[in-house]
């Protein structure tokens, strides 16, 4: 193996990983601020994927608008998910369980929607003018969108770190995440907050499902894919915590990239090896430093 | 709503259901037809195609008088594409619902768990889609028909195509990237056996196995263009081609190593989903082809199709549209869809005219595997916007002899044997 090749295989890696990441930190979030362990986040990177295609192939709009228009779209779906039907599920007894049979219903009910909409045809997107071609760093070449995305997906982590830690809105997300009672009798619109913060996180969704449809296929049942992953991911990371989502995604990312290249028969044990093994031996994540402290 | 009058309710809407379904039954003769088409997910383009299609030539049947005096009649339940949830449904449509045959099945897992079924209730069982080999020959049973190519007669014709390739354009090392479960592992092993099976020298320089429906192809990419192969043959379905085909070209792969996708790449799907961005010069095939053979059949079922969907049809859709000409032209030799064994008879040896068969060729159901033979075609991608929204076609077709594609008569032994 030279070291060429090793480049490339970490940019590889580096590549799935930031999506990844894009998709699990949203779900990390809700988990971490909303203890909402929400199955139908993947359906929310789906319905971003279609607004996307929507806003570019039919209104004819830029790629950069559409990823805005794809985000909004689904934050907005994912506010009224929370308002609607989650708020009536909070600190019930069975709560746990309820919440994944909402939420995967969820999952059945906006797969629908998109059919009805859209219908069950493959859809595709374009990369955007100006990262149709190739870039050329240190001899190898690297098509310029998947560049892009690595750069956005580092902005991306540095808002997100600047946002919950050194706003009074990042602060009341993190209070919300260690004792929500105590947040409201200090004043707080708690249920406001949470609505909000799930509609943060389902926008997440959106904005990764718009970045990713000009390099995958748009078609129903595309969020039941990527939500295995990020699952991975937010176990090997922790629930609920922001840098391990970071860190758990560029494991999964580096570990599958060199698995592929190394053990191609094998590849796709070792994300699930690399999770079974953070279950038996730090159950609270990897990154989770001390166990109350999420986020 | 007071509980007396709910029941009134109930009440007049059960003896309402009642009285229209009686005439139905009174008046008419009706051939049952119980299909398991997904619906949802990745497959539910495939399976709502097939519905259309079989709709379709129901209608042209119906409209003609039937067949004896019987009308055909499609019902279809979403399979979800699991194999348990689908053999009871079929349990349900032989037991309850007193139907005639078992239709469709997109997915070849669903196919394999119903032929049980099939089996079992000595029921016929028309394969319409799904393509694993094992169907019709380690598996075979004697109610089960299949009615499209299978992988074999793909990767034979893929392997014809690749030699002849090799006395134009020499070329040596090839690798393989396909959907880690039966389908995908069944056309490596389908294509190395046939290479050999003609002759070719070839060496493998790697294996890829990513799972189905994954999103993410850029490590397998670069690690393809490390192994730097002259072929890369290509095993997906669906989504997955249109994905992996996406992410790989601006990494200039196509322009490095032959793609090569005879089983399902040739799905008008692609071409519908890619527009002018797929790529030029991809070596495809499908097992139906919405611009080859230029015949008049061909022509007016695929127009016929778009007239009533609004959109052009992807293979499956011409499987099962066979599927239900297959049925009808079995009950006329026999004159009812009730005597299942004369109804094998009928269908072992049976030749249809289908849209896909070229002039001078009629496709048959070979008497002793129940697998229809058919020509196949393996064409190039080249600019075409005849069929929007597609903007590419396949075209430079070579074409495959029917009898060439069989798996030679000691094969079902071999697989039997592993």
């Amino acid at each position: 193996m030279d070291i060429s090749f090793i480049a490339m295989q970490f940019l590889s890696g580096l590549m799935m990983a930031t999506l990844l990441f894009l998709v699990a930190s949203g779900l990390t979030l809700i988990f971490g601020v909303g203890n909402v362990f929400n199955f139908a986040h993947g359906s929310f990177y789906m319905l971003g994927a279609y607004l996307a295609y929507q806003a570019v192939s039919v209104w004819h709009a830029n790629f950069w608008l559409s990823v805005l228009v794809a985000s909004v779209g689904a934050g907005i779906f994912g506010m009224l998910a929370e308002f609607l039907f989650l708020r009536r599920i909070y600190g019930r007894a069975e709560e746990g369980g309820f919440q994944i049979l909402l939420t995967y219903s969820f999952i059945l009910v906006i797969d629908d929607l998109v059919k009805l909409v859209w219908g069950t045809e493959y859809k595709s997107l374009p990369r955007p003018t100006g990262l149709t071609g190739t870039a050329e760093i240190f001899g190898l070449s690297i098509p310029s969108y998947n560049l892009a995305i690595i750069g956005i997906g580092l902005v991306i982590v540095v808002i997100a770190w600047l946002v919950l830690s050194r706003t009074r809105s990042g602060r009341i997300a993190r209070a919300a995440a260690l004792d929500r009672e105590m947040l409201g009798s200090l004043g707080i619109n708690v249920p406001l907050t949470m609505t909000v913060v799930f509609g943060i996180a389902t926008a997440m969704g959106g904005f990764a499902g718009a970045l990713a449809a000009p390099l995958r296929s748009v078609s129903p049942g595309a969020g039941i894919e990527v939500i295995i992953d990020s699952l991975i991911v937010v176990v090997i990371g922790g629930m609920g915590n922001f840098w391990g989502a970071w860190l758990g995604a560029l494991i999964l990312g580096e570990v599958n990239s060199f698995a592929v290249a190394t053990f191609p028969e094998w590849a796709s044990l070792f994300s699930y090896l690399v999770m079974v093994l953070t279950l038996i031996f730090k159950p609270e994540g990897i990154f989770a430093s001390r166990k109350i402290r999420r986020i | 709503m007071s509980r007396s009058k709910y029941f009134c309710v109930m009440a007049l809407a059960l003896v309402a259901a009642l009285v229209c379904s009686i005439p139905v039954y009174a008046q008419e003769k009706i051939i049952k037809i119980g299909a398991l088409y997904p619906m949802t997910g990745r497959a539910g383009l495939y399976g709502l195609d097939s519905v259309d299609a079989a709709e379709m030539a129901i209608e042209e049947i119906n409209s003609k008088g039937g067949v004896n005096g019987y009308k055909l009649e499609l019902t279809n339940t979403d399979s979800k594409a699991k194999p348990d949830y689908s053999v009871m449904v079929a349990k349900r449509y032989i037991t309850q619902d007193k139907t005639h045959f078992l239709f469709g099945v997109v997915s070849s897992a669903v196919g394999l768990a119903l032929t049980e079924v099939s089996k079992q209730y000595k029921k016929i069982f028309i394969g319409t889609d799904h393509a694993s080999t094992q169907l019709t020959t380690d598996k075979f049973q004697p109610y089960y028909f299949r009615v499209s190519n299978n992988t074999f007669q793909s990767m034979a014709a893929g392997a014809l195509y690749l030699k002849e390739l090799q006395q134009t354009k020499p070329w040596e090392t090839i690798a393989y990237i396909g959907p880690d479960y039966a389908y995908g592992h069944d056309q490596w092993q389908e294509l190395k056996y046939n290479l050999d099976r003609f002759g070719v020298k070839y060496k493998s320089v790697g294996e890829y196995w990513p799972k189905l429906f994954a999103p993410d192809y850029t490590a397998f990419i670069t690690s393809i263009i490390n192994d730097k192969p002259d072929i890369l043959v290509a095993g997906f379905w669906g989504g997955d081609t249109v994905a992996f085909i996406k992410q790989a070209q601006p990494y200039g792969l196509f322009k490095k190593t032959l793609y090569f996708h005879p089983d399902a790449g040739g799905n008008y799907e692609l071409m519908s989903a890619m527009g002018s961005e797929l790529p030029e010069g991809l070596v495809l095939s499908a097992r139906h082809h919405n611009n080859w053979p230029e015949t008049a059949l061909n022509k007016e079922y695929v127009e016929k199709f778009f007239k009533r969907t609004g959109r052009y049809p992807t293979y499956a859709a011409e499987g099962a549209y066979a599927g239900i000409y297959a049925i009808a032209e079995a009950v006329k030799k026999v004159g009812n869809p009730d005597d299942t064994e004369a109804l094998v008879k009928a269908l072992e040896g049976l030749k249809i005219q289908l849209p896909e068969d070229p002039e001078g060729f009629t496709s048959y159901i070979d008497p002793e595997t129940h697998q229809i033979v058919q020509v196949q075609a393996i064409g190039l991608t080249k600019p075409n916007d005849k069929f929007p929204p597609a903007k590419m076609m396949l075209g430079d077709w070579k074409i495959y002899k029917a009898e060439d594609l069989l798996p030679p008569k000691d094969y079902a032994e071999r697989l039997k044997k592993k």
